[in-house]
């Protein structure tokens, strides 16, 4: 593996898209049912209050939404990559690991048994993270971890669970749970704070630590696990952590968001065009084009039709899936 | 190995494997398909769990190796495998680094640095070391892997199949690169189907056959017309030319 240096022309892309990035997460805190020009943003970002109006709409509501958001695009954009890059396979979504598909069957259970709304981010990190370690336990062979199992086990799971939403949707005694569940499902921030903030972070800051001190493992893992082997990796042991990294990450975004979807499929494919597939400007690219994107996406469903909120993941598959077969189709064509 | 034993897919390939692989020594493993060479050049890199017997390096187990202690002292060449995407020349075979640094070592030193140039310089590839890994030949993948096991500067080397895509001119420059390799000192296991090639690099010729070694020695010992016979199923004719060189072929007009 070469000098980061010799990658010259990816980081300057890297800081454009951190440019960008900080872009949209002010436009982001500058628009809402309230938009506020940029200067008054800034201004009440250096000098925080919450004694003026701007200042309370800022830090006590669209600052820690907009973080939030960041923070779901970032964990989803670095799971999807990770995955993505381990198992060779482009069609890998960081939904694989049965993470979702677990979270959403916990928390519709939840909503019908009347768990208390502020609980369920927990419920749904637990699920979350459980299946992610029953899809591995299935996946495990010897000691490694076998790539096809992988697939098949999230698949099998994640369509279970799906079954069992289902049913519960069907089930539920009061429309109301029904649409709390379907609300859940279609992802959504709304009523999300710095508390969701807090416990969020410190889940997604250890996976993407560990995600970035395997970047150099992950490299190894593109030339195939018996090259990566003969070459004096510990494959089973990368494998076993970038999984638990990607669920992680994964159960850190989903608790609070719910399911978006899409994000964790398609940002790798716009990075690896961006910035190539180096594991070590991939993975920070990553994070902040998924950033980008469901800050952006965030943004759009709170300010499109007010006072209604659209569902997050509904919209970013809406715009973001046109969007990336376009993309996709100039390239083709070009 | 002592007493290899080895089985693929619940399937004994190979029992009662003796051989040695000394330092300079250049060792051609030969033989029919399905004979077992690749899976044995596996357990040779413990890269596979042997059915029975032991592997051993400089007298230690090699499944007592640490693993990135293994990349240093054994390096495994396969053509086949995945093909690595949106990575070029130079990075593939800076890969061959890997085993100097530690894991979670976000960037490569200066001797690594150096040791990719000259892997690149020794197989030619100095021109296309931007140029993607996709977008080459097989041949010129061939002769990337062989360059990244270059660039490992393990004192063990097993290439499988190493002039499989190459042509006439780089098979004997990719043979005569690993001559020179064993000339520094380095042993060498390589998977050969061309006998001639055979005969004319290695120092010692090991043939499988029957799910065995049939025989191991100079190349004037095992090539020998009813033992190819035997392991092939067709009559091979053997030619010991007067400078000392041995000439084998199909012989055609005795089927």
């Amino acid at each position: 593996m070469l000098g980061l240096q010799r990658h010259r022309g990816a980081l300057t892309v890297l800081a454009g898209t951190f440019v960008a990035c900080l872009a949209v997460m002010l436009g982001g805190a500058a628009l809402g049912a309230i938009a506020f020009p940029f200067p008054t943003v800034l201004d009440a970002l250096v000098h925080p209050s919450t004694t003026t109006e701007v200042g309370r709409i800022l830090w006590d509501l669209r600052l820690a939404r907009v973080l939030l958001a960041a923070l779901v695009g970032a964990a989803l954009g670095i799971s999807g990559m990770l995955l993505q890059t381990m198992l060779r396979n482009p069609l890998v979504d960081p939904y694989l690991t049965g993470t979702s598909a677990g979270a959403a069957c916990a928390v519709a259970i939840g909503i019908v048994l009347g768990v208390a709304y502020p609980l369920l981010p927990l419920l749904a990190f637990v699920a979350a993270l459980a299946t992610a370690a029953l899809v591995a336990a299935l996946a495990r062979t010897g000691a490694g971890i076998s790539t096809e199992r992988l697939i098949l086990a999230g698949v099998s799971l994640s369509a279970l669970f799906g079954g069992v939403v289902t049913l519960v949707i069907l089930l539920a005694p009061t429309q109301s749970m029904t649409l709390s569940i379907l609300g859940w499902l279609g992802g959504s921030l709304a009523g999300r704070g710095w508390n969701d903030l807090r416990v969020a972070s410190v889940y997604a800051l250890i996976g993407a630590i560990a995600a970035f001190a395997f970047a150099p493992a992950l490299n190894a893992l593109r030339l195939g696990d018996r090259r990566a082997r003969a070459l004096g990796l510990d494959v089973d042991r990368v494998q076993w952590s970038i999984v638990g990294a990607a669920s992680l990450l994964t159960a850190a975004a989903v608790s609070v968001s719910g399911v978006v979807g899409f994000v964790g499929l398609i940002v790798p494919h716009v990075v690896r065009r961006l910035v190539g597939t180096d594991a070590r400007v991939a993975l920070p690219a990553s994070a902040l084009v998924g950033a980008i994107v469901v800050v952006g996406a965030d943004t759009i469903a709170r300010t499109l039709v007010p006072p209604i909120e659209l569902p997050l993941g509904v919209l970013v598959s809406m715009v973001g899936v046109p969007a990336f077969i376009y993309l996709a189709f100039r390239r083709r064509t070009a | 190995m002592r007493a290899g034993a080895l089985a693929y897919g619940g399937c004994r390939v190979l029992e009662q494997v003796d051989l040695d692989v000394r330092p300079g020594e250049l060792l051609a493993l030969v033989g029919p398909n399905g004979a077992g060479k690749s899976t044995l050049l596996r357990a040779l890199a413990g890269l596979m769990e042997l059915d029975g017997g032991q592997v051993a390096v400089d007298g230690r187990a090699i499944g007592a190796l640490g693993a990135r202690e293994r990349g240093r002292i054994v390096s495994l060449v396969e053509a086949e495998g995945p093909v690595p995407a949106g990575m070029t020349v130079a990075e593939v075979v800076a890969m061959g680094r890997l085993p100097y640094r530690a894991w979670w070592r976000w960037a490569s030193g200066d001797g690594d640095r150096a040791a990719v140039d000259v892997a690149l310089e020794r197989l030619g590839l100095v021109g296309m070391a931007s140029r993607s890994f996709e977008e080459l030949s097989s041949g010129e993948r061939q002769r990337v892997w062989i360059a990244l096991a270059v660039a490992q500067n393990a004192t063990l080397l097993l290439l499988d199949e190493p002039t499989s895509h190459l042509d006439v001119r780089h098979a004997y420059d990719a043979l005569t690169l690993v001559r020179t390799l064993v000339a520094d000192g380095k042993g060498a296991v390589v998977v050969l189907h061309d006998l001639n090639l055979a005969a004319a690099f290695a120092d010692r010729v090991a043939l499988l056959g029957a799910r065995t070694l049939l025989a191991c020695g100079s190349p004037h010992e095992v090539l020998e017309e009813t033992r190819l016979q035997a392991a092939y199923g067709i009559p091979i004719a053997v030619r010991h030319e007067p400078d000392g060189r041995v000439v084998t072929f199909v012989d055609v007009a005795a089927r």
